[in-house]
């Protein structure tokens, strides 16, 4: 049973992505800006972060790098899944440790899913 | 007898007749000869005269577009071979350097003439300019004839004559001769008439010059580009005080292009394409260049002068600093607004769109509460949406100046109160007291558009609930306010620490005030000047999970408010609370 972490003020993201995740595979908590987020970071766990960019408080940006330079806060994949679609940005954040960038307009629930399963089952590999 | 006597007294006749004939033809002969002498003089004159007009005509003409006074003088002295006779010619003239001595000799003369000649012409300019001279500052030069300086003959003749312009004695031009003399005031009448035809053409040159560029230093010294001009040689010649200000130069510093090398820096190779421009002939136009906080647009273009057979000389290249700082800022304030709104509209569309791709799926009962669920979210989202649709509507209306406002006798305490009935539910859901104050001084009716302000009322209630915490209050009070009299005292703000004050409210006359008052979280001093005008929400913390909304609620309720002739402020405090009003003039 693997764990995820979603970090957006969007809950109906995480509403519905929690109604598509096959319960028997996934469980989600959600956090709704990138502060509440290290917190449950910490304590949760989680095996994989879908991290939102645009949040108030601590955005996504803010919370990767705070992960990328942090020594003591868990390794944990973070998928980013954004609306925003700049090249420049998407660049950014993968520079700076995500494991992939997500547009989630362009996406349906199903094809998130399907990322989610590809990026928990290369950790699996990494692993191995 | 009688035939002696008759040839006698024939003779005695005829010799005084033959007498008068032959004195007559005497006469006639000298008259004749007189008078040809006079015409041959009258004619000989005529011709010099003649000759004399076609000397200055061409004079005239060569001299006529010149400005340089050495040119004039040679022009002179080079032509007066023709109408004088000298042994050697010259012009000592004035120039900004240094002032130069140039004699040309016609027949070879010695050291000792040349000599004294040069000391008569200076001498002649010292007393007419006022000025002594120093010998070793000159500069000669010494043409024609060689000098011999076994010739021993000294100066017989010697004529000067000051070549004047707008009232300077700028040189003289001075002519000699071995012979003594020769030079009369009435024979030199014609230096005089040549002389004074240079000097009243080059006046009116200059003068004509002077005031064309004293219309171009106006138009360049009032432009608000920075603008600089150099000659062929790189020396600046125009340099206005929008440019020294850019470059941060003094008010009176004589500028070199060196001043701009060594300010700009290695943002731009003003050098470099100043002479690419003067070489090439062609403009060049920057891309944006940073100069402490300004953006600008840097072009460079040549000073072209236009020859005969279609080439062009460079006389100058001039460099323009055109300020693009503002259209800068418009430009990225209007890619923050696109990409605000893009966002704003992309992640409720989206949300929809998932919620139906559940409902599809069949990932979830059709009758189970958590459709309904979904359902609810779809059309939160749908609604928040078609919401901003109208305020984007309302806002571009608003920029294009053509937001109506339909003033109509209307009953403010029946708006107030519907909005707080409107609200009161979702205010109780959140724990948060919603309630109103109306002052006595309320009139039945006032003139305004009851839809905007119902409009503006829906965006200070809503912003107030988001930003007040749970147990808050929450207070929309309307009253009348003069503006040198006190707020009305029978408003009910006790609970409200932040509302604001009757110089706030900034009326000149009487108005209806609407005040929504919290006791939030108060809104950041610097952040306060950009809330009715841009696009970016304020960066607070929100207390849930509301939508978070545009800022455009607050730009289009100042538009209102000012297309009724009112006011919209805001006074808030940290942790304390916030007042948001806005004033309707009654007319």
């Amino acid at each position: 049973m693997k764990k995820i972490l979603v970090i957006d003020d969007d809950q109906f993201f995480a509403k519905t992505l929690e109604a598509a995740l096959p319960t028997d595979k996934y469980t989600l908590i959600s956090a709704e800006d990138g502060e509440v987020g290290l917190e449950k970071l910490k304590s949760e766990k989680p095996d994989l972060v879908i991290l939102d960019l645009m949040m108030p408080k601590l955005d996504g940006t803010a919370f990767l790098k705070k992960l990328q330079e942090s020594t003591d806060l868990p390794k944990i994949p973070v998928l980013v899944s954004s609306n925003l679609s700049s090249v420049k940005k998407i660049s950014d954040v993968m520079a700076m440790g995500a494991v992939g960038y997500v547009i989630k307009s362009d996406e349906s629930l199903q094809s998130i899913v399907q990322d989610i399963d590809r990026v928990l089952g290369e950790e699996v590999k990494k692993q191995q | 007898m009688n035939i002696a006597l008759f040839s006698g007294a024939a003779l005695v006749f005829l010799i005084p007749i033959l007498a008068v004939l032959v004195f007559l033809v005497f006469y006639f002969y000298y008259s004749f000869k007189n008078k040809k002498k006079e015409i041959t003089k009258e004619k000989q004159e005529l011709t010099r005269r003649l000759y004399e007009l076609a000397i200055l005509k061409e004079l005239g003409e060569r001299v006529g577009y010149s400005l340089d006074v050495e040119e004039i003088l040679q022009i002179i002295t080079g032509s007066l071979r023709q109408l004088i006779d000298y042994t050697a010619v010259g012009y000592v003239v004035i120039t900004p350097e240094k002032i130069k001595i140039n004699t040309h000799i016609e027949q070879s003369v010695g050291s000792l003439f040349l000599k004294e000649m040069k000391e008569k012409m200076l001498a002649s300019l010292s007393a007419l300019t006022n000025e002594s001279f120093d010998p070793a500052t000159l500069d000669e030069v010494v043409s024609g004839a060689i000098v011999v300086d076994e010739i021993k003959q000294k100066i017989g003749s010697l004529f000067n004559i000051p070549l004047v312009i707008n009232g300077k004695v700028v040189g003289v031009l001075t002519i000699a001769h071995i012979t003594q003399g020769l030079y009369k005031e009435e024979d030199m009448t014609i230096l005089y008439k040549i002389t004074g035809q240079a000097s009243e053409a080059v006046s009116r040159l200059q003068e004509v010059v002077r005031m064309e560029q004293g219309k171009l230093n106006a138009m360049v010294e009032s432009m608000g580009d920075g603008v600089l001009m150099v000659d062929a040689q790189y020396r600046v010649v125009v340099a206005n005080p929008a440019i020294k200000k850019i470059i941060k130069f003094g008010e009176n510093k004589n500028l070199s292009v060196f001043d701009f090398v060594d300010s700009l820096g290695g943002k731009f190779d003003i050098r470099g394409r100043m002479e690419e421009v003067a070489t090439k002939k062609t403009s060049y136009l920057s891309e944006r260049i940073n100069i402490d906080d300004s953006f600008f647009e840097i072009g460079v273009y040549p000073v072209l002068h236009a020859l005969l057979k279609g080439e062009s000389q460079v006389l100058g290249v001039v460099v323009v600093f055109h300020d693009i700082s503002r259209d800068i800022e418009l430009e990225r304030v209007r890619e923050e607004f696109t990409s605000m709104i893009v966002h704003e509209l992309r992640s409720p569309l989206d949300g929809i769109k998932k919620i139906i791709e559940l409902l599809v799926s069949g990932s979830i009962q059709t009758d189970s509460e958590k459709v309904k669920e979904y359902l609810n979210m779809a059309h939160q989202s749908s609604a928040s949406m078609l919401e901003l649709v109208n305020d984007i509507l309302d806002l571009s209306k608003l920029q294009a100046g053509k937001f109506e406002v339909n003033k109509e006798s209307t009953n403010i305490r029946e708006i107030v109160e519907n909005r707080i009935m409107f609200y009161k539910i979702s205010a109780e859901s959140k724990k948060l007291s919603l309630s109103s104050s109306l002052s006595s001084n309320l009139p039945q009716t006032c003139q305004f558009d009851g839809q905007a302000v119902r409009q503006v009322l829906n965006n200070f209630i809503s912003n107030a609930m988001k930003f007040t915490s749970q147990g808050g209050s929450i207070l929309v009070s309307a009253f009348v306010s003069n503006p040198n009299e006190s707020l009305p005292a029978d408003l009910a703000k006790e609970k409200f620490s932040v509302f604001p004050e009757v110089v706030d409210l900034g009326i000149k006359i009487p108005s209806l005030c609407i005040v929504v008052s919290d006791t939030g979280i108060g809104i950041p001093e610097g952040s306060v000047k950009d809330l009715f005008h841009t696009y970016k929400q304020v960066k607070l913390s929100h207390s849930n999970n509301e939508s978070k909304g545009t800022g455009l609620g607050l730009v289009i309720a100042k538009g209102i408010a000012e297309a009724h002739g009112g006011t919209v402020g805001v006074v808030s405090k940290e942790g304390m609370g916030t007042s948001f009003f806005f004033t309707i003039p009654l007319s």
